[in-house]
């Protein structure tokens, strides 16, 4: 009995201790651009979900993927139905760690790596990018740039269209981190 | 002589109808490049529940129920949690609850056709909206939203 109740003790303290340490926000920006000389392809997400956990370096985006924005309804559609094919996968998501560990005490600018997974179009591939980060206490700031091709995803491009899509699509991230208590 | 003229009288009716067919090929590809947006106030809702339902079905089955409403016009409505403005100036309102709620956002544009209805929509009361649902995070987003 005695060890049960230290047992709930213990899962209720780490349960507690990691909650605090944890940064959110459900308003990250996430822009792409695939631009070619021939077409202006600039989409953003202004609804991406990201968590910050300080205690273990980790971080984790997801974004749906219908919630893209195209300058044209057409390139929306085309986005949706032919490249990522939304309806059977509707997310991205990206779960990474923060090289090297961070002091989350500053409230310097500081650069990091971040090297993880990211899932999109029901393919998953490893990726590195760099992050800018400025830690605080009641809010984390942090952007990042990471490139991809479609191909690594396997999105097939119609070859007609192929010279009209960058062969390097350049994703940039934007997100305002609150403490997250829950 | 007569034989000359009836063939310029087809010839001139060719092209005509190959003029027309150009005229047609170039407004339709026009159209389609430029195609409107789907107006979610003029659709019709294929489903009307409350968020707490909406919420209930997505976490018993989120694969479930992303098939069944995802790109799909509904109407929901809920107690307000939350209110808060993006930097492009949509709007989300937080249905049920503020985090794992559900979101509906209503685009700037529709913020300032909707703005009697919207003021009324304030935290604790209960809000309705017609939207498009694009799926789960945190919480069930609807987007493109128009107040009801």
């Amino acid at each position: 009995m005695n060890k049960l109740v230290f047992c709930i003790v213990l899962v209720m303290f780490f349960f507690n201790a990691s909650a605090q340490n944890r940064f959110l926000t459900k308003d990250a920006k996430i822009k792409f651009n695939s631009s070619t000389p021939l077409e202006d392809i600039v989409a953003e997400s202004d609804q991406a979900t990201t968590f910050i956990d300080i205690d273990k370096n980790e971080v984790a985006f997801s974004v749906l993927t219908t919630s893209f924005k195209f300058r044209r309804a057409l390139m929306e559609e085309h986005f949706n139905e032919n490249y990522m094919e939304s309806s059977k996968f509707p997310k991205a998501k990206f779960f990474g760690k923060i090289i090297p560990q961070i002091d989350w005490k500053s409230r310097k600018e500081l650069m990091a790596n971040v090297k993880g997974e990211l899932t999109m179009h029901g393919v998953s591939k490893e990726v590195t990018f760099n992050a800018r980060i400025t830690p605080g206490n009641d809010k984390i700031t942090a952007s990042a740039v990471l490139k991809i091709t479609p191909e690594m995803f396997n999105i097939t491009i119609p070859s007609a269209l192929r010279d009209k899509i960058a062969k390097e699509v350049t994703i940039n991230i934007e997100a305002i981190y609150v403490p997250y208590n829950q | 002589m007569i034989q000359i003229m009836r063939k310029r009288k087809v010839f001139v009716i060719f092209l005509w109808i190959f003029l027309a067919g150009i005229i047609i090929a170039l407004s339709a590809t026009y159209y389609i490049f430029n195609m409107p947006r789907r107006n979610i106030s003029r659709e019709k809702p294929v489903y009307t529940l409350n968020a707490k339902q909406l919420i209930s079905e997505f976490r018993k089955d989120e694969a479930v129920a992303t098939a069944r409403y995802l790109d799909q016009t509904i109407a929901v409505k809920g107690e307000i949690k939350g209110i808060r403005t993006l930097d492009n100036h949509s709007m989300v309102f937080s249905l049920d609850d503020e985090m794992e709620g559900v979101s509906c956002t209503v685009d700037s544009v529709d913020i300032v056709k909707n703005s009697a209805i919207l003021k009324q929509f304030i935290k604790g009361a209960t809000g309705s909206f017609k939207g498009r649902c694009s799926g789960m995070l945190m919480d069930v987003q609807v987007i493109n939203c128009v107040p009801e």
